[in-house]
């Protein structure tokens, strides 16, 4: 009845785990609980969990990222102390728990922290960015988002029932085959992955048909923002990525479910061919993730210089050099698994020549700010320091890059540490730079500056300190995943970068006590004209937050930089563009089918895990009966009559004709 | 929808797949028939090459390859309605895009695996690896007892 | 764009804004760009280019999909492990059966669009159903082939040949079996609720699925059969 799942599937034995499951599982309960007697279920429902507006689905999945986020920093502080005690020691952790442990955080870090926060950006900057309304399918995007959701709480629950993989972030055969790893550990990981996966394909396929096909009148490819050239060759990525890796994780389910021989030691399997197809997702992936980045700083650099991105059109072609590149170097994540030289030397090179467009990107950048009236603010200090660490994470790279370094230094903290300093310094960094640029937008109050600063600056600091100790101990030698060690000399180094975790940890504090700082101070720091930065691109020519349609009237682009040219004229004329003739606005309706297949998935992932295949039969049949009665419907529009229209863009543009006649009261006197 | 297709077909766009709108029943009909007419003719020709004594051996997989892709093609054109036109651009970039990675990809992974095959799976003999001879299978039962040797690792 | 006064909501007599020197490679206008919506600077695309164009990248991005299980087949080809090899398991007359009536699937399924753009729901109905039994010929015979190989104790579980052959072609037979229940639906559709544009939106994207189905399929028989029948 309950195929494999019995009471001994909970971890009584274990109490890290289990405690820290207990405390998560009230503070969940207890929010719900609070939800529901506050009487706000009805408005979550409601506005947030059936919502097809793109940018209430941005914040979602942003929510979810910044989650995910310190999920999976919980379990690197783990390993970090747990390292730090196990220098002829067995440490605190158990080896099977502390396996787990660093599968989950690379699982966790990539599939549920990285990519909800860069596809939520995206989501919700984007269609802004073009000047349209919505994204090309609202309610597929619903779909996507929780399906997403529905894999990062497949892996949270493995926490308390069952195991989670032991096998690493990428579940290398023979080792994650059946014979070696009989739990349901890896069948979480599968089952999480595929869910999600197919929610990051979709939300792909929507990004790509937003941007080349519903662009406002006048915005032709060369005028759109950066930001939009970077979300669009990620997105191609995500479109001809994404499919490699369901394909390599449904053989390894065969395998591990009907006996299949893929990837096996026995019968003709190659367990090599894994690496080799998991890997040719796995390095567009990490482009996937650092491409939207580069459009972040783009933005912010830009921005807070006060000046047009440099070289506008020499950043597009380093991004499509990027996205075409990306897809010609996966080997070098397996040049020791025996190649050979001619297969490692032609890899080897492209590898290196990737790092070519990225450098143009950099000196783009530092031309921007150059001549520029930079203002440091939170995002321009993400930005600067972005700059500076990802050079270093960018030349350990082309070192890893030549075959023969590697040999020396694959699979060692210095590997570690080189794949940490350009994740963190671009994606991270760039996630809490666009978190605090495009945060006004979303709630219509900035950020509070004094703790966001501190936030950066105990981050940046505890960053470079944990990790400048792993390159130096990988250099020693120490490999990565070690539960225990008895190298005296590694020993220091090791504790160095514990202590470092300590300094994150305050930027983190920092990071949640920013939040609710300038919630409760939210009057203070409201952005009353929807341009709190001075910005250049149309996200800014909206109220903050925009209405639920962004533009009364599409805006007519006329050149790049599209709302730069309308503030300039406005300035000029010392007036706003005359105001439009208002038409109904077409809304797509809210629907509840992206939760209602999300909780069909969850059970079908559930069962599957535990071999219970009535629950995944009726799950299917439930998610295509979901579509059925989606598709059956005959309205699947509102309309916004043209007053109300009006009505809500008569007051943004009274708020910034007053913001404009006060900056004129200002020059004057 | 409160979109209408444009009328000028000379800017306008078309969808993958699209028959042009108004069309008669009639055209569009006889473009599926060539459609039909040449995928049958290229289907018999694929199976007849591949059963035929009277072709030199290996050029029939060259041949098979291109009677496939030439298929692919009538596809493309008689039932998608893919051409080369302007109002077809963006669907043929796409096309373009995914075709080049599934070139990459299909061709990447067998150079690829054929190496590490050649280098890691050859069978040992006296501890000495003997590369594989022209002919030999790509892939040779590992011989009991003696373990793989490729390597573990891979990165990040 | 010289035009730019002309256009709605600009204000007249504006003077264009000075570049900025650094401003390298900026073309202030998209000079030669299209007018065509959802290209160039036309504006948004009508609704029916957004859905055909998003379900076409789909479908590229299950060709890359099947293109990963291609991948694996020729690489495990080899990998018999004493087991039988293509040439002693496959049935070259039952490949070609298989491979005429999905060719005739197809074709009844383009027919079906015209009947569509015609606006005949009768014929519409004969040719989807015609589809559907060709269609359904085709996934018995499949599972037929799938049977006889396992009774022969040739089935996924013998080799890593098998496994990936069983794969591939059972991952085509299963977009198979998906869209049969998809032509079903659009056939309730259509009968329920007419020629809406929505719903014609919708057998604008089963069609190119079904014919990418086709593209597949000569793959498959390319590849798999054929080519594994001669090794």
């Amino acid at each position: 009845m309950l195929g494999k799942l019995t009471w001994s599937a909970i971890p009584f034995d274990q109490p890290i785990p289990l405690v820290a499951a207990a405390l998560v599982g009230v503070v969940l309960l207890g929010v719900i609980a609070w939800v529901a007697v506050a009487g706000w279920l009805p408005y979550l429902w409601r506005e947030w969990i059936t919502s097809v507006d793109h940018k209430r689905i941005g914040v979602m999945y942003v929510i979810l990222g910044l989650v995910m986020l310190i999920r999976g920093f919980s379990d690197a502080i783990l390993m970090r102390s747990h390292q730090a005690l196990a220098y002829n020691a067995p440490g605190y952790l158990p080896p099977e728990h502390y396996d787990q442990i660093f599968s989950a955080h690379g699982t966790i870090m990539i599939f549920f922290g990285a990519m909800p926060f860069m596809i939520g950006l995206m989501n919700f900057v984007v269609p802004l960015q073009l000047g349209v309304r919505d994204v090309a399918f609202p309610t597929l995007n619903s779909v996507s988002f929780w399906l997403t959701a529905t894999g990062a709480l497949l892996v949270n629950v493995s926490l308390v029932v069952g195991e989670f993989a032991r096998t690493g972030w990428w579940p290398s055969p023979p080792l994650s085959e059946v014979t070696y790893s009989p739990g349901v550990g890896v069948d979480y990981y599968l089952w999480a992955i595929q869910i999600s996966g197919i929610g990051t394909l979709m939300s792909g396929i929507n990004l790509v048909t937003t941007i080349l096909k519903m662009r406002a009148p006048g915005m032709s490819y060369l005028r759109m923002p950066m930001f939009c050239w970077t979300a669009l060759a990620s997105n191609m990525l995500i479109i001809a990525a994404f499919p490699i890796l369901t394909a390599t994780l449904a053989m390894l389910t065969l395998d591990r479910y009907l006996g299949f021989h893929f990837f096996t030691d026995e019968a003709g399997g190659n367990s090599m061919l894994f690496m080799n197809l998991f890997w040719a997702w796995g390095h567009p992936e990490v482009y996937i993730l650092a491409l939207p980045a580069y459009g972040v700083f783009s933005e912010v650099i830009s921005t807070f210089s006060g000046k047009p991105l440099f070289a506008y059109r020499s950043m597009v072609w380093a991004t499509l050099a990027i996205c075409l590149l990306s897809f010609m170097v996966w080997l070098h994540h397996f040049f020791t698994m025996g190649p050979g030289g001619d297969v490692n030397g032609v890899f080897g090179i492209t590898s290196m020549i990737i790092a070519v467009p990225t450098g143009v990107k950099i000196f783009d950048w530092m031309f921007t700010m150059y001549g520029g009236r930079v203002r440091f603010t939170t995002p321009m200090l993400w930005s600067v320091a972005f700059l500076v660490t990802f050079v270093v994470g960018g030349a350990t790279g082309v070192l890893l890059a030549i075959p023969p370094a590697d040999f020396v230094l694959h699979n060692s903290l210095f590997l570690v540490a080189h794949f940490h300093n350009v994740m963190v310094s671009a994606v991270v960094f760039a996630a809490f730079a666009g978190y605090t640029y495009w945060f006004p937008k979303a709630f219509g109050f900035t950020l509070d500056e004094w703790w966001g600063k501190a936030a950066f600056w105990f981050s940046l600091v505890g960053y470079v300190w944990v990790f400048t100790p792993l390159y130096v101990v990988g250099l020693l030698g120490m490999t990565r995943r070690l539960q225990h060690f008895s190298v005296a000399e590694w020993y220091p180094w090791i504790v160095a970068a514990s202590l470092g975790v300590i300094v994150m940890v305050f930027g983190v504090v920092c990071q949640v006590v920013q939040l609710v700082v300038s919630i409760r101070r939210r009057e203070q720091l409201r952005d009353v004209t929807g341009d709190p930065w001075d910005g250049r691109s149309l996200e800014w020519a909206t109220a903050s937050p925009p209405p639920s349609f962004n533009f009364a009237v599409m805006p007519r682009v006329e050149g790049e930089e599209a709302y730069w040219a309308i503030k300039q004229r406005a300035r000029e004329q010392a007036r706003l563009r005359e105001e439009p003739d208002y038409e109904p606005v077409e809304m797509p309706l809210n629907s509840p089918t992206g939760f209602v297949c999300a909780f069909f998935a969850t059970l079908v992932g559930f069962a599957m895990i535990w071999h219970i295949w009535w629950l995944a039969a009726l799950g299917l049949a439930g998610a295509f009966a979901t579509f059925v009665v989606f598709a059956w419907r005959d309205r699947v529009e509102y309309e916004i009559p043209a007053d109300a229209v009006a009505r809500i863009n008569r007051r943004n543009r009274a708020s910034r004709l007053e913001a404009l006649q006060q900056a004129r009261r200002k020059e004057a006197a | 929808m409160s979109h209408t297709d444009t009328d000028d077909r000379a800017h306008a766009d078309v969808a993958p797949g699209d028959e042009y709108p108004h069309e008669e029943f009639g055209a569009g009909l006889r473009s599926y028939l060539i459609g039909l007419a040449l995928a049958t003719l290229l289907t018999a020709a694929s199976f007849w090459v591949a059963q035929t004594k009277v072709m030199w051996a290996p050029a029939i997989p060259v041949a098979l390859l291109t009677f496939a892709i030439a298929q692919m093609g009538v596809h493309l054109v008689f039932f998608l309605h893919l051409t080369s036109g302007p109002d077809n651009t963006n669907n043929i970039m796409a096309l373009a895009f995914g075709v080049l990675i599934v070139f990459l990809l299909f061709g990447g992974s067998v150079w690829i695996m054929h190496h590490m095959n050649y280098n890691m799976m050859a069978p040992v003999e006296g501890g000495v690896r003997m590369p594989l001879q022209k002919g030999v299978p790509l892939q040779p039962e590992p011989q009991k007892g003696v373990p793989m040797q490729h390597g573990g690792g891979g990165h990040h | 764009m010289s035009s730019s006064a002309a256009m709605p909501g600009a204000v007249p007599g504006v003077v264009p804004m000075r570049r900025d020197p650094n401003h390298l490679g900026h073309h202030a206008a998209g000079e030669g760009e299209t007018r065509a919506p959802g290209r160039g600077i036309g504006g948004p695309a009508p609704k029916r280019i957004v859905v055909g164009y998003g379900f076409w990248i789909f479908l590229l991005s299950d060709i890359v999909m099947f293109a990963a299980f291609f991948a694996a087949f020729a690489v495990l080809q080899g990998g018999t492990a004493g087991g039988p090899t293509g040439a002693e398991l496959f049935d070259l007359t039952n490949v070609a059966i298989e491979t005429g009536l999905l060719l005739l699937s197809s074709f009844a399924c383009g027919i079906a669009t015209l009947a569509l753009n015609a606006r005949r729901p009768l014929a519409f109905q004969a040719a989807m159903a015609v589809t559907f039994l060709f269609g359904a010929g085709f996934l018995a015979l499949e599972l037929r082939e799938f049977t006889d190989l396992v009774a022969r104790d040739a089935g996924p579980t013998r080799s890593a040949f098998l496994s990936a052959f069983f794969t591939v072609v059972g991952c085509h037979g299963l977009h198979v079996t998906a869209g049969l229940l998809w032509l079903l639906t659009m056939m309730a559709q259509v009968l329920a609720k007419g020629f809406r544009p929505d719903i014609l939106r919708r057998v604008m994207c089963f069609s190119l699925f079904w014919h990418a189905l086709d593209i597949v399929w000569v793959a498959v028989f390319t590849v798999v059969y054929l080519m594994g029948a001669a090794t």
